[in-house]
């Protein structure tokens, strides 16, 4: 961009006086895209509260919303999975693919002052990530050991080439602790979770829990001059018609994830005040899913799971719970991951109760005099009111083949405890993000070593196949990508035939943010965008 | 609501002088104050209604039956319009009137068991076991029961029985504090004292002596009681906390309200609901405080 104050000085040198009126509306333009220093942006804590505020220990949304602007990765995602710089300036390849090095950026300091080197990702890598990561163990399946040849230099020895580990490495999916804060002490009960240090452009300053996080400018920011903002605020707001009316009074500028009901979304778009943009959702690929419990009846029976996928109209439900936002799900990865989306050959679930019925006879529960076949419940992911329709809809979709679900409601935790520690559940509406790359994002669901007790997003399932279990880790060490997106391809057919987790939709969501608001991400991964380069028009 | 000097001047054969209240309310209809009139009919009107869901409206009032989002008027097959997900709200009124009645007794029943159980023993008996239940039931009084009830149903769950069990037990407190009151003026006269005296023992004296003669008192706070439980039940919907396994008036409220802004009669119409059921035990509340109070000076 031109600095403004020399082009005024051209043109007035030049014409004295007709230049005149022209370098006023000149210099009104490049005045308003000019990023202005200073400014709050109130934010949305969204779809909740988080627990923690650093991803490397919890990675739900309304964590990574706040981590990501408090933390970097090694690198991050430009529009369409461009892969970009961030805490490593460089890396290279060795000729074989079994080494990745990166040169880390000098002079980054942690907010607490303690400079940041390779030290750091070696011991988050082996200490955190292998440790108590949903999606780590499948992620750097092929790593063999992280050196550090000096403070500022990271190898990553690979047994096999890996597609996935670069792209993997980004703030979001692999976050960095400070080693100086987290060594020798338990990384899930460390002080330092709410209270996060991190490399970032926004640096903590406090937390009022049930009103408001405050984060302020990192001064000592690496990108020199950035962020502009001086503060982000996150605030919660539990009620979806109040989120809306927050935005509609200018007191909340930005919300990701969905941040008001999709009844709003149509009042927001038209609205004179604020955007409403559905890009940089990519990497998340969010996907609307059903999980099945197949430790026990009656989900336990292969022809029970298709049944119900047999009797849940999916066009119906997309087109009633969503508005039509978001489409039928047709497979673990979604369509829009396209290198990795099997299309042709996958199993298909088309609507069609009398399959159901007679699946449901075949498995040993036949319709009872009162016209049910068994009792069972539903539990759904608390994230907002979208989340309980969706349940309500599966409720009626099973009464029609006659399986009465009684729909349970519980807050997150009561929900993770469920599901991923006592295994105490039937059926689930949850969330799925596809991160990606299906060897993050899928792996975890449906590979036998990743049920994992007590690890929230795991295989809550408890779907365990040598037939699957072999697939996968021969994805792990595939030679090259193509063979890996091959078996990826066949990981996916099986996964839809034993559908231990079942695909109802790939979800579309969107972010509101004020039209004063400028200079936010476009990344693949901008939703959660670092505000780095946001500012707020005076 | 009885004052002080009218207690004063109660007749010593109260004991019969109740059932013959009982029995002038159902032979005396038009001697009634009008807000009676207005409440009982409100009452049965909803009773109807609410026998007759399974006949006026026999499918399941979650089914998605039409499409999402339709006015009042727009489809004549759906005259109160469709919610968020296209299932019938006429059919969601209709049969939400059970669950509103259900918790509405229901809960009310609790509280006059309790507040009146413990109001008895408290006032009949005095001393340290009066102390200590009043202070029980001061507790009880001090918590907001609003906010009580919201922390009992997220501590057990959101499912029907136990919305009725909390709205039961953050109100009988009152009723408690009714009932002693009656008690300690009941207590000193002398049939109750005969009654103990001829070895009938407390129990006996409690139950048919004194309980039935403070009882009227309670009865009007119950139907108080019964149109607030309706209105906590909606409450506690409207921040989730309904079972979703049941349609009632409130959690249709919750469903709807984060399309207040664009389609509000998907919340008002429920809401009118509610505004007419609650406004029916308070007039039948009013009215039988009127009979009372008239019953003293015949």
């Amino acid at each position: 961009m031109s600095n403004p104050r020399t082009s005024i000085l051209k043109l007035r040198r030049r014409t004295f006086l007709a230049g005149a009126a022209a370098s006023l509306v000149l210099a009104g333009r490049s005045f308003a895209d000019a990023p202005v220093r200073g400014g709050t942006v109130v934010a949305l804590a969204h779809p909740g509260e988080p627990n923690v505020l650093t991803s490397a220990v919890v990675q739900t949304g309304q964590v990574q919303s706040v981590s990501s602007k408090i933390f970097d990765g090694l690198i991050t995602f430009g529009d369409n999975f461009e892969i970009k710089p961030e805490l490593a300036t460089k890396w290279t390849t060795s000729e074989d693919g079994k080494e990745l090095r990166f040169d880390l950026r000098p002079g980054v300091r942690w907010h607490d002052g303690t400079p940041f080197t390779s030290a750091d990702v070696k011991f988050t890598f082996e200490s955190v990530w292998m440790k108590i990561h949903p999606r780590a163990r499948a992620t750097f399946a092929a790593v063999d050991v992280v050196e550090t040849p000096d403070p500022l230099t990271v190898v990553f020895k690979l047994r096999n080439p890996s597609g996935v580990i670069l792209g993997a490495l980004n703030g979001l999916e692999s976050t960095i602790l400070p080693k100086h804060l987290y060594e020798n002490t338990d990384i899930q009960t460390n002080p330092y979770n709410i209270k996060p240090v991190g490399t970032g452009p926004f640096r903590f300053k406090e937390w009022v829990r049930g009103d408001r996080i405050v984060l302020e400018r990192n001064p000592d920011y690496w990108d020199a001059g950035k962020p502009y903002l001086d503060q982000v605020i996150y605030r919660v707001i539990p009620d979806a018609t109040a989120r809306y009316a927050a935005f509609e009074s200018g007191a909340v500028q930005y919300g990701t994830l969905t941040p008001i009901s999709l009844s709003d979304l149509g009042l927001a778009q038209k609205s004179d005040t604020l955007d409403v943009d559905f890009h940089g959702y990519e990497w998340l690929a969010s996907a609307i899913v059903a999980d099945f419990n197949v430790r026990r009846p009656p989900f336990n029976d292969v022809r029970v799971r298709r049944a119900v996928a047999h009797a849940i109209d999916l066009k119906a439900f997309v087109r009633v719970t969503t508005r039509g936002l978001a489409k039928p799900g047709t497979s673990p990865v979604l369509s829009t991951q396209t290198k990795f989306y099997a299309g042709e050959g996958l199993p298909e679930y088309t609507f069609d109760r009398a399959v159901a019925d007679q699946l449901l006879d075949e498995a040993g529960y036949p319709k009872k005099p009162d016209g049910t076949r068994f009792a069972t419940t539903i539990d759904w992911l608390p994230f907002g009111e979208t989340f309980q329709r969706f349940a309500e809809f599966a409720r009626q979709a099973f009464k029609a083949v006659g399986i009465e679900a009684t729909i349970r409601n519980q807050d997150l935790p009561q929900f993770f405890r469920r599901v991923y520690s006592e295994n105490d559940f039937d059926f689930t509406i949850s969330h799925r993000a596809g991160l990606g790359d299906p060897q993050i994002g899928i792996d975890r669901v449906i590979w036998s070593k990743a049920i994992l007790k007590d690890i929230p997003w795991s295989n809550g399932s408890g779907y365990s196949s040598p037939e699957m279990d072999k697939l996968i880790e021969a994805a792990h060490v595939a030679p090259n990508e193509d063979k890996r997106v091959e078996l990826y391809k066949q990981i996916q057919v099986l996964a839809q035939r034993d559908i231990p987790t079942f695909t109802l939709a790939e979800n579309k969501q969107f972010t509101v943010s004020s039209k004063k608001l400028r200079g936010l991400g476009t990344g693949s991964i901008s939703v959660y965008d670092s505000l780095k380069d946001a500012w707020l028009e005076a | 609501m009885t004052t002080d000097s009218e207690r004063d001047e109660l007749p010593t054969d109260i004991s019969i002088r109740v059932p013959n209240i009982v029995l002038r309310i159902f032979r005396s209809w038009r001697k009634f104050p009008l807000s009676l009139h207005i409440g009982l009919l409100i009452l049965l009107f909803q009773l109807a209604v609410a026998l007759l869901a399974n006949t006026l409206y026999p499918q399941d009032p979650f089914e998605l039956v039409g499409m999402p989002f339709m006015a009042p008027g727009e489809d004549p097959l759906f005259p109160l319009g469709t919610d968020i997900l296209g299932r019938d709200i006429a059919a969601g009124v209709v049969h939400g009137s059970r669950v509103s009645l259900l918790v509405g007794f229901a809960a009310t029943l609790i509280a006059t068991i309790v507040g009146t159980t413990i109001g008895l023993v408290s006032g009949y008996f005095g001393g340290w076991v009066d102390h200590a239940l009043m202070r029980l039931t001061e507790l009880f009084q001090v918590i907001p029961h609003f906010l009580f009830a919201i922390i009992l149903v997220s501590i057990m769950g959101a499912d029907l029985s136990n919305i009725i069990l909390a709205i039961g037990l953050t109100s009988w407190s009152m009723v408690a504090r009714l009932a002693r009151a009656e008690t300690l003026a009941l207590r000193e006269l002398d049939f109750v004292k005969i009654s103990v005296v001829m070895g009938g023992g407390h129990l006996r004296a409690i139950l048919t002596h004194v309980l039935p003669n403070a009882l009227p008192p309670v009865i009007v706070s119950a139907s108080i009681l019964t149109a607030l439980a309706v209105l906590t039940e909606a409450g506690l919907a409207f921040f989730g906390m309904s079972d979703s396994n049941h349609v009632s008036w409130g959690s249709m409220i919750g469903a709807s309200r984060d399309a207040l802004l664009t389609a509000p009669y998907m919340t008002l119409i429920p809401g009118a609901a509610i505004v007419v059921a609650v406004m029916g035990f308070s007039l039948i509340g009013d009215g039988l405080g009127q009979i009372l109070r008239r019953g003293h000076r015949i």
